[in-house]
């Protein structure tokens, strides 16, 4: 583990003190290795328990896939910004990436972290550098307003759940994820412990997000930048599903009667967002409804609590961290040509990016669940989950896959088959980057396909 | 203003505060209150303008007003008790009567009305001076006499939270930001005075450390408004770049040190089964980063990437002695996991 957390608080270092003819070289280089070091961590010679490094930071087969999807994430994001940050001064350069490790370093220590508090203060401190990436990079005026919903939102939802960490804290004695599944609070049916069982959740349904709390998600994803959007799509929400997931040990037996609204919202949320994507102008928009969707279904996978809803959720959050970002990059690659992410004014791009549509097809396919990518798998394994706990569930589900369908395929109908509008006929020809960066991101979907083991979890 | 002078007001200032630290007798910590009072009031209108005099009047009337209370107070005591020590008060009355008029000489809500008129007025050291100065003899007062009317403190540090939160939202000028920054730190440092006194001294501390760099950066960009904010980027652009982390370091995010005190005191009250109070204290913090957040933004985060073509203000070169705001501001934003030596160093 320190093997990898040095490294990358020493890339800190690096960035300022390169050569700056070959910082970006240098810091891709270095995040690649500290990527490929990751991968250690999926080996688990056996399938449940604790693997410590410390007493601080720990993982196990569920955070091991999350940790490695961050690390990987990093050279993606390097490889992603390197275009529209060319002509900004080297200083900018240097904080923006900057900000990008230490993101990295926050979310390894969120992930890793073995006591309640921990993972609450790295949870937190992931929002600063992404605030500053947002805001300060973004391209447009709502960047600021963007950056405010995004900030107030989460922190709305998460002081309380600091509260109800002490809480539990004051009376239990310790916030260990060790002794968490020996110490559930005890049950009385007073309304203040439902209360508190509102208050442990409601920060990470915020961060999924449920379909009820989820606006800032639209705004901050559009705004952001694209290493900005990547890292939201694929990491940051999972925060949001792996904090859940850590949490639901102690929120026994309550959660029998209280998640009800909360999974009737999620499902409900699936269809709504599947239904505006439908609808959108804005290829981001889409996209980051899209994510929304796809979160809701994790969201009830989780507050369903069986293994099989587990499991789903979990590959679900993985295959998603990686189609999200590579629709994002996909749309970035749009964006940085006709500065603009409407969606009519860049249609028809497969007579002039042909390689490109070749990535967009395989991009669509994954968002639309398409057998036998993990997608599917994490949707299957949840949507049986939800139909085993009652039937009516198939309904919204089903529905919700038909929508996520329509709209991938919407999305890549508009964009890559019909005329060519003309003013599209001289675009730049793709870089050797973005098929590198895509081929990145969709080449771990594909080999997950053989070994779905790595990523699902303890529990399966 | 004559050397002589400002040497003599800066010792009277710090005696004043010295001799209410050193004493036990009420007369003499009221004494000593006077005193600093006295001392401040020729820095605060050295510059004769108009608003400057009108801060100094306001800010006289107040803390005599309070120092008068004080003094009924500890004569109400001395009648009830016989006796004129500091940490033997044991009858409401003179405890609560103690306790307010210590509340208008720091400026908590619902006694907070002069604390922005005042600050705006003056410039911006002595606003400093007077944000953090002279809280600390008030300070020492109410952490000896322990009061223990705990409704009387709950409210006024809600109160005070809640009022620095909002009567900061409509604000463009920066030193009535940072007044009502300052009532709302002080609500949090009251709400934990009777269950854990070394909280709110830590509180106090990591306040004053926070504050000193925020207004040593405005005073660094010799400005007084939001707006005029905007140009520090390319006057200083390290100090522009640091801005933000201060300012979220008063708004109490974590990882930076700001969040410690938050922290320990929720953690204090949630164990003393005051959960909603906490939750309602931490909620209306939210408020206060709003308007922190806008400044950085006018600030930081708008920086324009490209050059600008209308006219930028001189960059002369500055002799601004800027070493103590680097270590305040490395304090600031580094000082979180230092929590569990410095709880230990303030339960000593």
């Amino acid at each position: 583990m320190l093997k990898i957390l040095i490294p990358s608080m020493f890339m800190l270092l690096t960035t300022w003190t390169s050569p700056f003819k070959q910082l970006w070289s240098t810091i891709l280089m270095y995040s690649f290795l500290v990527a490929t070091l990751s991968l250690t961590w999926l080996a688990m010679p056996t399938d449940t328990g604790w693997f410590y490094i410390n007493n601080y930071m720990a993982y196990d087969p569920l955070s091991s896939p999350l940790l490695v999807l961050t690390c990987w994430l990093l050279p993606l994001m390097i490889i992603a910004s390197q275009n529209h940050l060319a002509e900004e001064p080297e200083n900018r350069q240097r904080t923006y990436i900057s900000l990008l490790i230490s993101l990295q370093i926050f979310l390894i220590l969120a992930f890793s972290a073995t006591e309640m508090i921990m993972f609450y203060v790295m949870f937190e401190a992931t929002l600063i550098p992404t605030l500053i990436i947002i805001t300060r990079w973004g391209n447009q005026m709502e960047r600021l307003n963007a950056g405010t919903y995004f900030l107030f939102y989460t922190l709305a939802g998460s002081l309380p759940l600091l509260v109800a960490l002490l809480i539990y804290h004051s009376s239990m004695g310790s916030l260990s994820y060790l002794s968490l599944t020996s110490l559930p609070l005890t049950c009385s049916n007073l309304y203040a412990n439902k209360l508190w069982w509102m208050a442990c959740l409601l920060a990470f349904l915020v961060k999924m997000p449920l379909y009820g709390v989820h606006l800032w998600l639209p705004k901050a994803h559009v705004e952001a930048p694209i290493a900005g959007s990547m890292v939201l799509a694929a990491v940051l929400l999972k925060l949001g599903g792996y904090g859940m997931m850590r949490i639901m040990i102690i929120l026994d037996p309550l959660t029998k009667e209280l998640s009800y609204p909360f999974i009737i919202l999620a499902l409900w949320g699936v269809i709504m967002t599947g239904s505006i994507c439908l609808r959108q102008t804005d290829l981001k928009s889409l996209i980051a409804y899209s994510s929304v969707s796809h979160m809701g279904l994790v969201a009830a996978g989780i507050l369903i609590q069986t293994p099989w809803g587990f499991t789903g959720a979990l590959i679900l959050m993985i295959a998603h961290g990686l189609t999200s970002s590579a629709l994002f990059c996909l749309a970035n690659t749009n964006y940085e040509r006709t500065h603009s992410r409407t969606i009519i004014l860049a249609r028809g791009l497969q007579m002039v990016l042909p390689l490109m549509a070749t990535w967009w097809f395989l991009a669509s396919l994954a968002n639309l669940a398409l057998p036998p990518l993990p997608n599917l798998m994490g949707e299957i394994m949840i949507i049986t989950s939800l139909f085993n706990w009652s039937f009516y569930t198939l309904i919204l589900t089903g529905l919700g896959t038909l929508i996520t369908a329509s709209y991938s395929l919407y999305m890549f109908l508009l964009t890559q088959r019909g005329p060519i509008p003309h003013h599209l006929i001289l675009l730049e020809p793709s870089h050797t980057r973005e098929h590198l960066l895509l081929a990145l991101h969709l080449l771990p979907l594909l080999l997950l396909i053989a070994k779905p083991e790595l990523v699902w979890g303890w529990t399966a | 203003m004559n050397p002589y002078i400002l040497t003599i007001l800066l010792f009277a200032m710090g005696l004043g505060t010295t001799i209410t630290f050193a004493s036990s007798h009420w007369l003499l910590a009221w004494m000593g209150l006077e005193i600093n009072t006295l001392a401040i009031l020729p820095l605060m209108c050295q510059s004769h303008h108009p608003r400057a005099v009108e801060a100094t009047i306001k800010y006289f009337l107040t803390q005599a007003t309070a120092a008068a209370m004080l003094l009924f107070a500890s004569i109400t005591n001395a009648w009830i008790t016989g006796q004129w020590n500091l940490e033997f008060m044991s009858y409401s009355l003179p405890t609560t009567l103690v306790t307010v008029a210590l509340a208008l000489k720091i400026g908590l809500a619902p006694l907070h009305a002069w604390m922005p008129e005042v600050l705006q007025g003056l410039d911006l050291t002595t606003g400093l001076i007077l944000s953090t100065w002279q809280k600390l003899a008030p300070f020492c007062l109410l952490l000896q006499i322990n009061p223990s009317n705990t409704s009387l403190l709950l409210i006024l540090g809600l109160a005070s939270t809640l009022v620095g939160g909002w009567g900061g939202l409509n604000q463009n000028q920066l030193r009535k930001i940072l007044a009502y920054s300052s009532i709302a730190h002080l609500g949090w440092m009251i709400l934990v005075l009777q269950f854990f006194p070394s909280l709110t001294l830590l509180t106090l501390l990591m306040y004053f450390v926070m504050t000193f760099s925020l207004f040593i950066s405005f005073k660094v960009n010799n400005s007084t408004t939001i707006n005029s904010l905007s140009m520090s980027w390319s006057k200083t652009p390290i100090i522009s770049s640091m801005v933000p982390f201060i300012l979220l370091s008063l708004g109490g995010l974590p990882p930076l040190s700001g969040f410690m005190p938050k922290w320990l005191i929720l953690q204090e009250l949630t164990k003393q089964s005051l959960a909603p109070l906490a939750t309602l204290a931490a909620l209306s913090a939210l408020l206060s980063l709003y308007f922190y957040l806008r400044i950085s933004y006018a600030m930081t985060l708008t920086m324009s990437p490209n050059t600008l073509l209308n006219a930028l203000p001189w960059r002369l070169p500055s002799n601004q002695h800027t070493l103590p705001l680097a270590i305040t501001t490395s304090l600031t934003i580094c000082l979180l996991p230092l929590t569990p030596a410095i709880t230990a160093l303030l339960t000593l």
